[in-house]
């Protein structure tokens, strides 16, 4: 797959929100990565780490007050540097198909999945008659495996599961190479979870012929679990940086994760250790010059005051393999 | 110390969502319940914290049979148990700054003047810095505003914890300081414990004794 | 490296931000500049310049009867040679009056009902929300007539009217949204916390549910003022030597027929710019008070 350029690149993404008073908010700062065609990148991290305002900047819905620097290519564009007019046009839905957070509030309550299916159809591709449409939305709905007999539901009549689906097939409607799912299984139980993110695999895995190498997604989740069944490489994200990159299988088994912090999220499980990492994140607005994590870290010295060098890991002390064996 | 028998409860009057449960936790015990989302088990938790009157069955407290439920409940018997919720954003009144939302319940049973200490008490012991004691809930992560939360629930030192889905928001971390802190509380004390959740591997950690939903009617 | 310390290591350079987000402040911040300094100038106007202006609206002239608009009365006179902008000036005191006291009254009695009703539940909500719905299956004029019709005409008969006939739909706003607010967890919390029904209504539900009563309050001066000037302008209202809005249209009508714009356009103007004027604020308010807006840091 190296031979193919990535669908997304992101080089030096940074977010910053001028609150009242001229006080700054770094959210996200200098974020860097890729995600190829067939690949799912997780981006874990708490709540609060700057990982939605990731998302929110990819699909250009930041609040006025937010300001950024870098870049994300999708192709030839640049996502952050694209107007309202572009983005709204030929990007949302058509270049970045969403995977919502909550799928119950992303539906409208009022209309029916087929005729919601039926009008993203109409907006999004060329068809334009009726039967077409009928057509093209129940073929949609078969994509995401929501079932036929119940696209003449309401949101409010669809199981947790089934309005995953709908949002899903809603996202799939104009077969983006980019799928970007933001928490899609907050507050949904194991087997959901399970199931939903199954699926997203599957929308990754199956080629289709606009995208003979399959889709890209990026999943931005604090479900380690989740992460852990479908991702092939991890982003762990930490007071606005990207803190570590690492291949799935090497971060969830062994070696496992290199930066403390990845470390620390992973011995916080209830399958594994179960102990919290000590302390709170930092304030995005009130950052340490050095290391974030170090006030937290067991490894700190006084390198921890500087910036970790840009990289792999952003770790002055990172955990190496001869360290485990130990 | 709490046993619910044949509890059958729900919202309209035709289709209870919880139907002929049962339900025991001896004192000190902590018990874990299992089940799926939108089986009805949260419902069994507001029952069992004296917030949700049942339509039918009986819920025995320390083996005397309880009568009233919210208000008309005897304030010593509804103050026994602490809950928290799954959200905390909704669980917290977006006006008080998270001091007075922890020190809320002492002020409403009269005991106002213990507040400060009891907040610098249990501020540290949910793992609460002192600069996020003043702000209020926008201004925190859903992760301080749950510690905080969970802060308030132990406040009037209650003889049962409810925690509903306590941790299914918040990222792997929180969710151990927060169980941690339950723990530390419950060992100093002796309290039950009543977690409700979908997370076998959670629950089979974190309590004495899990019960499945579909095992309970 | 850049000289300027306070950026951390690894964020770019000053240059390389740029902004996002729609940028729509400039007419919004004009209007609300607008209708806040028409406000102003309304209530300035009603509060300085009956006792610093010492001249009498009631002066009659007959010479200069029904003159139109000149330097010497910018607004004109009226039949009786009285001058129209003193006349406008003092309509409004009185317009204003009725209008604020009225709201004020209305939104106490509604808040105080629909909190009652939404809080305690069951029987008292369904009696009390039976009270509303009698209340407003009568017209509002027709009620209004009916309760000024039992006193002698003055400015607090009409105050009572319309305050009992503007409380119904505050009551129903604030019930709905105690209702919302009622089955919310932080509700349960209170309770578990030991908290009466008392304090539960009025420390966690009544704050939430003001910012509310209050837009509507403010909404609603608008509203009583032109009911005000309705039951004027049938000559129920207020006595007609008593300059308001209403009494002023009213009592310019048959110059209007002759072909005299200015007695009835002046009162009405000072009917409806403050009108539109606390509208938009009113309006601006309520943007603000969306908590969408509130929250500027999305995390």
């Amino acid at each position: 797959m190296d031979h193919l350029p990535p669908v997304l690149s992101v080089r030096g993404l940074s977010v910053r929100f001028l609150m009242p008073g001229g006080r700054r908010v770094a959210a996200v700062t200098g974020a860097r990565f890729d995600v190829a065609a067939g690949e799912c990148l997780a981006l874990i991290g708490e709540s609060g780490c700057g990982k939605s305002v990731l998302a929110s900047a990819l699909l250009g819905l930041l609040p006025g007050n937010a300001q950024t620097a870098g870049s994300a290519l999708l192709g030839d564009l640049d996502l952050l540097a694209a107007d309202e007019r572009t983005l709204a046009r030929t990007v949302r839905g058509r270049l970045v198909g969403l995977v919502p957070q909550s799928p119950a509030a992303h539906l409208t309550p009022v209309r029916t999945v087929r005729s919601q299916l039926e009008e993203t159809v109409a907006a999004l591709t060329a068809t334009r008659s009726r039967a077409a449409l009928r057509t093209a939305a129940e073929a949609a709905a078969a994509r995401a495996a929501f079932p036929a007999d119940h696209l003449d539901r309401h949101p409010h009549e669809l199981s947790g599961g089934l309005a995953q689906r709908a949002a899903t097939a809603l996202a799939l409607v104009g077969d983006a190479p980019l799928l970007l799912a933001d928490e899609p299984t907050t507050g949904l139980d194991r087997d959901l979870v399970d199931r939903t993110v199954d699926e997203l695999r599957r929308h990754v895995d199956e080629p289709s012929t606009a995208h003979p190498g399959g889709r890209a997604l990026l999943m931005i989740t604090h479900d380690l679990a989740a992460a852990a069944r479908i991702a092939d490489r991890i982003a762990v994200m930490y007071a606005g940086r990207i803190v570590e990159l690492a291949d799935a299988t090497a971060f969830f088994g062994d070696p496992g994760p290199r930066h403390p912090y990845g470390r620390g999220l992973l011995q916080a499980l209830p399958d594994r250790a179960f102990t919290p990492i000590p302390g709170m994140p930092p304030e995005l607005g009130d950052l340490p010059d050095g290391c974030a994590f170090a006030a937290r870290c067991d490894r700190v010295t006084d390198a921890c005051a500087t910036q970790p060098p840009p990289g792999t890991v952003a770790c002055h002390h990172p955990h190496v393999p001869e360290d485990v064996r130990a | 110390m709490l046993e619910l028998r044949s509890i059958t409860a729900g919202y309209t009057r035709d289709a209870p969502v919880v139907r002929g449960v049962s339900l025991t936790v001896a004192a000190g015990e902590s018990v874990g319940l299992l089940g799926p989302s939108g089986c009805g088990k949260s419902t069994l938790a507001r029952v069992a914290a004296l917030l949700h009157r049942p339509d039918s069955g009986t819920l025995l407290l320390d083996g005397a049979p309880v009568r009233h439920w919210r208000h008309r409940a005897p304030r010593d018997q509804r103050t026994a148990f602490g809950v928290v919720f799954q959200q905390a954003r909704l669980s917290a009144d977006p006006r008080l700054p998270l001091s007075d939302l922890i020190a809320e319940p002492l002020r409403a049973t009269g005991r106002g003047e213990d507040a400060p200490d009891r907040v610098a008490e249990l501020a540290p012991a949910v793992g609460l810095t002192p600069d996020l004691l003043t702000r209020r809930p926008h201004e925190v992560s859903d992760g301080q505003l749950q510690r905080a939360c969970l802060a308030r629930a132990l406040v009037l030192r209650p003889r049962m914890l409810v925690c509903d889905e306590m941790t299914a928001m918040l990222d792997a971390s929180t969710a151990a300081a927060l169980v941690a802190a339950v723990e530390d509380y419950r060992a100093a004390t002796g309290a039950a414990l009543l977690a409700v959740g979908h997370d076998r591997t959670l629950l089979e950690r974190w309590c004495d004794r899990v019960v499945h939903w579909d095992g309970l009617s | 490296m850049t000289c300027d310390a306070p950026a951390p290591a690894g964020a770019p350079a000053e240059s390389a931000w740029r902004s996002h987000g729609p940028r729509r402040r400039s007419t919004r911040a004009l209007r609300v500049r607008t209708s806040a300094a028409l406000v102003a100038a309304t209530v300035l106007a009603v509060l300085l310049v009956p006792p610093l202006v010492q001249l009498d609206q009631q002066a009659v002239d007959l010479a200069a009867k029904l003159e139109p608009p000149s330097w010497a009365h910018p607004f004109g006179t009226d039949d009786v040679g009285r001058d129209l902008l003193l006349r406008c000036v003092y309509g409004l005191r009185v317009s204003l009056l009725v209008g604020v006291a009225a709201a004020l009254a209305a939104t106490v009695v509604g808040t105080a009902v629909g909190a009652a009703a939404g809080a305690l539940g069951g029987w008292a909500d369904r009696a009390l929300m039976r009270v509303v719905d009698t209340f407003s299956s009568v017209p509002h004029l027709l009620l209004g007539i009916f309760i000024v019709a039992m006193f002698r005409p003055g400015v607090w008969p009409v105050v009572i009217s319309v305050a009992l006939t503007h409380w119904l739909s505050t009551a129903r706003i604030v019930r709905a949204e105690v209702l919302s607010l009622r089955s919310r967890p932080y509700v349960d919390a209170a309770v578990s916390g030991g908290a009466s029904r008392w304090r539960v209504a009025v420390r966690h539900l009544l704050p939430a549910v003001l910012p509310q009563a209050a837009l509507a309050a403010v909404l609603m001066v608008p509203h009583a003022m032109w009911h005000e000037s309705a039951l004027s302008f049938l000559g129920l209202g207020l006595p007609t030597h008593t300059a308001s809005l209403g009494t002023l249209v009213q009592s310019a009508r048959g110059s209007l027929l002759a072909g005299q714009w200015w007695p009835t356009l002046f009162p009405g103007l000072f009917l409806i710019v403050p009108t539109l004027a606390l509208a938009g604020l009113a309006g601006a308010w309520r943007e603000r008070i969306n908590p969408r807006h509130r929250s500027e840091l999305m995390l």
